[in-house]
């Protein structure tokens, strides 16, 4: 909103200067955005919340300075003599959508001479930013920028049959506006029509046909209601916002309609001459009145945390246009006034004191009690994992939650349900190389084809060793109920599977992982068919790691080696030990023993541990992988040699060499029958 | 042999391993020397040692009396030489192959992002302030993103095109959005917890703004809420002090402007006074007794603060970055910056 300094003091005489006007204005809930000289005048461009449409006007601005300064107030009373017709003779409004438009009124003025307006309101117009069109448009917006109430002036020659319908417009409805562009209108839209068509776009613009022109002789004034919602939802669906429209999506004073309908006649009369018909046609809802509302001086000190005077409590909202009903020494009664439609609870006239008295009188050092706050064994194991995944030299990344379409079917192993989809795109989230890829609206299923975007564009970008990790959740559709959405790692890597299985087993290390991991062959899309793992924890999927397929590379402009992992923290969070037990360790001397396992290729690894593990018993302390060798002249095709360490020491008593032989014994037996392990050497 | 002749090849021994050890100007020279004439197995003084098993027996004592001493001499040779090469090569102090400034061989760390670096330093100074943090889904219905927040169905802020609603499943099923404030998680905290209430959610929040260098559809936001018996805008007002204080790391001082948040009353804006001017720090109120009421808590009986800020603003301003779309674009150029 921006205001007059001079036209202000039509209301108030601040006798403060106006930079300390500006700044009381500021600290009282009216932020100063910017003052421009214009002509000897200030405009001043104040900041008003969408709860204050009393300050969308010169009046409502004048009220707060007599408030904060507290100087008197004075408010026009328009009093526009008529001549002895009625007006119902003359015109018949009828209201068809009271959803949309509640309340509409008009006043006829005959005989005016449109002609261009005195230099003082040419002047005042002009610092507010706004062109003179003639005496009668500018009446209009005079009293709209001194009360916020819009009006409109209609040639009421244009309207034919004398009739004014207020209804909604019907489907691709034209209309030819006063800005010389034709809109198609639809439902939820309020037109004001006369027998024939529409005359004006209702509390949004005005139709070009029923305009004021300089042939302009008998004039409609409308002051009227609309539905803040529908003129919201209409001017930003035609895109078309105007003075009228912005004061019409807030609440306004139903109680001022009339006052600004007379103030504009009483105007006009002055520039245009001509005369009044007598009386007002007033259709739709009257306008009520607030109830009481209660305030309880000791709730002031409850909310704010001091003592306001009750002297000045009570001055500061009878200025402020509240009507004291009863007082005593504990509460005060008051009906607040019609322009303050946000005023209805004691809280409302609570934050009305407050910012009054000035919340600079609220101190900022009281003791608040003190209490204990614990961080989460969620939160404490996510710290864990950032941890250790920068100290494997991992960036964080931090990629948006929603994907484009074409991207979404990537990865989908933790639901088959199509992505929960939103209705409106992200608008430039996407990098200029995928500029193609469409809409970005997918909630995501998984974080991997995000960060290997990423990757892709730092591989564009010439970058090194990049290293990503993402920590962030997916959205995963249920029947009745709210999404799930699960927290995941995930990694893209430059290096290979066997290294990126290795961040897994140090998370696991660094967390106390107590349950072990089973590895599963897997068959994912995005990855090398024959590069690739699902891991299991129990019962539960943790995840996938995996190398990608040279399709996968290429689709994604991939130049090195890419292997990827993600897995569901939400699976990890159970089996975390956050505070680890000592285990007692033994000091009795250990043995070591190599193993040289001749084996066919499909016994793994985790198989052959296996068995050593079960055939040691409890004095083994590790197993160890040292290598896989191929000698296929000696071995025949389709073997491996395995090398292997054991470490074995007994927690109580020295190991001999009898007992350490024998556990090797069964350790290669049980190796033979099981695996069909061959030992070498 | 006579003991002449063994005494004759000892001192002449001696003499040769003397000037041989002298002479070394390398310890690989010097070791060479020594194996030659005190190596365990075939050295010089050995064989020498072994004739004097033909020394007549009487001459015996003398013999060994001399061995002794060359052997003695050879071997004192033998360190000083030794000494003289090591403290000659640590004196000089050059290695034309030794390069001190090459680059370590260091393991590179990796960096937390710099939007969790800020929320891991807000969620720390908040719990020293007795704020434990609280999450909850960012899909949510409108009954907590808005209805318990009490911003009514007719509020702008329910726009279609203000928020990301989600496509429905059907025509029955409840409307989802992705949620716009982290309010909502105050109220699940509520709805499931009875005052006293001292929590911080922070996470993603979602409104479609079109991405531009300080706009982004997706960001993160803490919001802080403190309910009791007896909380005021006084604890507000002095908590966000002492919360300003702890980040900005000197004296800060608070200043509140009116402001208008559906579910705080008063409602109002914060800024810090801080290295001479006021920034703007988020917005703040007491928690509105409707919303205390939607979660069945009784206004008459609890009052309570709430504040919420833009985390990415602070940890833009903080680190000096220019450019949100940076903080998402993951080149880990920028990344390792912070």
């Amino acid at each position: 909103m921006i205001v007059s300094w001079k036209w202000i003091q039509d209301y108030v005489s601040p006798t403060a200067s106006m930079e300390e006007v500006v700044d009381k204005l500021t600290m009282s809930g009216l932020n100063h955005e910017s003052t421009e000289l214009v002509m000897g005048d200030s405009a001043i461009d104040l900041e008003v919340t969408s709860n204050r449409s009393d300050c969308l006007g010169h009046l409502g601005v004048a009220r707060e300075i007599s408030v904060l300064f507290d100087l008197p107030l004075s408010i026009p009373d328009p009093q526009p003599e008529s001549i002895d017709v009625d007006v119902s003779t003359l015109l018949r409004v009828e209201i068809q959508c009271p959803d949309l438009c509640p309340r509409y009124t008009a006043r006829v003025l005959r005989g005016v001479k449109v002609g261009p307006s005195p230099a003082w309101l040419q002047e005042k117009l002009a610092t507010l930013g706004l062109n003179s069109v003639n005496n009668i448009v500018d009446a209009t917006n005079y009293v709209m920028m001194e009360c916020g109430q819009p009006l409109h002036a209609f040639d009421l020659a244009k309207v034919s049959g004398g009739r004014i319908q207020v209804r909604e417009a019907k489907p691709e409805e034209e209309f030819f506006a006063i800005d010389h562009k034709t809109y198609a209108l639809g439902s939820g839209m309020c037109v004001i029509a006369d027998a024939d068509k529409a005359v004006a776009l209702g509390g949004v613009m005005g139709g070009s046909e029923s305009e004021v022109s300089e042939a302009t002789v008998d004039l409609l004034i409308e002051a009227a209601e609309f539905t803040s919602q529908a003129i919201r939802q209409t001017a930003r669906k035609l895109k078309l916002h105007s003075d009228a429209s912005y004061r019409f999506e807030r609440p306004l004073d139903s109680h001022g309609v009339d006052w600004a309908s007379r103030r504009c006649c009483e105007l006009i009369l002055k520039l245009a001459g001509g005369e009044l018909l007598d009386g007002v046609i007033d259709v739709g809802a009257p306008p009520t009145t607030p109830g009481p509302v209660e305030i309880r001086f000791a709730q002031i000190p409850r909310v704010l945390g001091i003592d306001v005077p009750v002297d000045e409590t009570c001055r500061i909202l009878q200025a402020l246009g509240c009507k004291e009903v009863s007082r005593d020494v504990t509460s005060l009664k008051l009906i607040p006034p019609t322009w303050r439609a946000d005023l209805t609870r004691e809280i409302d006239l609570i934050e009305e004191v407050a910012r009054v008295y000035g919340y600079d009188q609220i101190p900022e050092d009281v003791a608040v009690p003190m209490i204990a706050s614990h961080y989460s064994s969620r939160d404490r194991t996510l710290a864990i994992v950032r941890q250790v995944m920068t100290s494997l030299g991992f960036d964080e990344a931090m990629t948006p939650s929603l994907v484009p379409e074409s991207w979404e079917d990537r990865f989908t192993p933790w639901s088959d349900a199509g992505s929960l989809k939103s209705q409106q795109p992200m608008e430039g989230v996407l990098d200029r190389g995928s500029q193609t890829a469409g809409p970005v609206r997918c909630l995501r299923r998984s974080l991997l084809p995000s960060l290997i975007e990423a990757r892709r564009i730092n591989e564009f970008r010439g970058n090194e060793s990049i290293e990503l990790f993402e920590i962030a959740k997916v959205y995963l559709p249920r029947k009745d109920q709210l999404p799930e959405e699960p927290l995941l790692l995930s990694v893209v890597s430059e290096t290979d599977y066997v290294t990126v299985k290795g961040v897994v087993e140090t998370l696991f290390q660094q967390l106390h992982v107590s349950q072990r991991a089973k590895i599963l062959p897997s068959q994912r899309g995005l990855l090398d068919s024959t590069r690739q793992a699902q891991w299991m924890l129990g019962e539960t999927v943790l995840g996938w790691i995996g190398e990608l397929s040279e399709a996968a590379m290429s689709e994604n402009s991939l130049r090195r080696p890419c292997a990827v992992m993600e897995i569901n923290l939400e699976a990890l969070f159970a089996h975390v030990q956050l505070v680890p037990q000592q285990q007692v360790l033994s000091s009795f001397p250990y043995v070591d023993r190599d193993f040289n396992f001749i084996v066919e290729e499909s016994v793994t690894w985790a198989e052959l541990k296996g068995t050593v593990v079960e055939s040691s018993g409890d004095v083994l302390e590790h197993v160890q992988f040292r290598e896989v060798f191929r000698n296929p002249e000696r071995d025949g095709a389709s073997k491996k040699r395995v090398l292997l360490s054991v470490r074995l020491r007994a927690g109580h008593e020295t190991l001999t060499g009898e007992q350490a032989d024998k556990i090797c014994q069964k350790i290669i037996e049980t190796s033979k029958r099981e695996h069909q392990a061959e030992l070498l050497g | 042999m006579s003991l002449q002749d063994f005494c004759h090849q000892l001192n002449q021994l001696a003499e040769e391993a003397s000037s041989a050890f002298r002479n070394a100007t390398e310890l690989e020279e010097l070791e060479a020397a020594r194996i030659e004439f005190l190596g365990a197995k075939n050295g010089r003084l050995k064989s020498v040692q072994k004739l004097m098993g033909t020394v007549p027996k009487e001459e015996k004592p003398q013999a060994g009396q001399t061995l002794n001493q060359v052997k003695n001499s050879i071997q004192d040779g033998f360190e000083e030489a030794k000494t003289r090469l090591v403290s000659d090569g640590s004196e000089s102090g050059v290695d034309p192959t030794f390069d001190a400034t090459l680059p370590g061989l260091g393991r590179r760390l990796g960096r937390l992002h710099p939007i969790s670096q800020t929320i891991n330093e807000l969620t720390d100074i908040m719990g020293r302030l007795g704020f434990s943090l609280a999450v909850g889904p960012e899909i949510e219905d409108e009954h907590h993103n808005f209805n318990s927040l009490n911003i009514p169905n007719d509020h702008p802020a329910r726009d279609t095109l203000e928020n990301f609603y989600l496509v429905p499943e059907s025509e029955r099923t409840k409307q989802l959005l992705l949620r716009s404030q982290t309010s909502t998680v105050q109220v699940r905290v509520m709805d499931a917890t009875p005052p006293p209430i001292r929590i911080i959610s922070l996470g993603r929040v979602y409104r479609p703004d079109t991405a531009d260098a300080t706009h982004y559809p997706m960001f993160h936001q803490m919001e802080g809420l403190m309910v009791d018996e007896a909380v005021t805008m006084a604890d507000l007002k002095s908590t966000l002090r002492m919360f300003a204080t702890s980040y900005l790391g000197d004296e800060v001082s608070i200043r509140f402007r009116p402001s208008f948040f559906p579910f705080t009353e008063p409602s109002v804006e914060v800024d810090f006074y801080w290295n001479g001017q006021w920034m703007e720090f988020g917005g703040a109120g007491m928690v509105d007794p409707n919303v205390l009421r939607s979660v069945g808590y009784d206004p008459e009986q609890v009052t309570g603060f709430a504040f919420g800020l833009g985390v990415e603003r602070l940890c833009m301003r903080r680190y000096g970055i220019l450019d949100i779309r940076d903080l998402f674009t993951n080149d880990v150029r920028f990344l390792r910056q912070f």
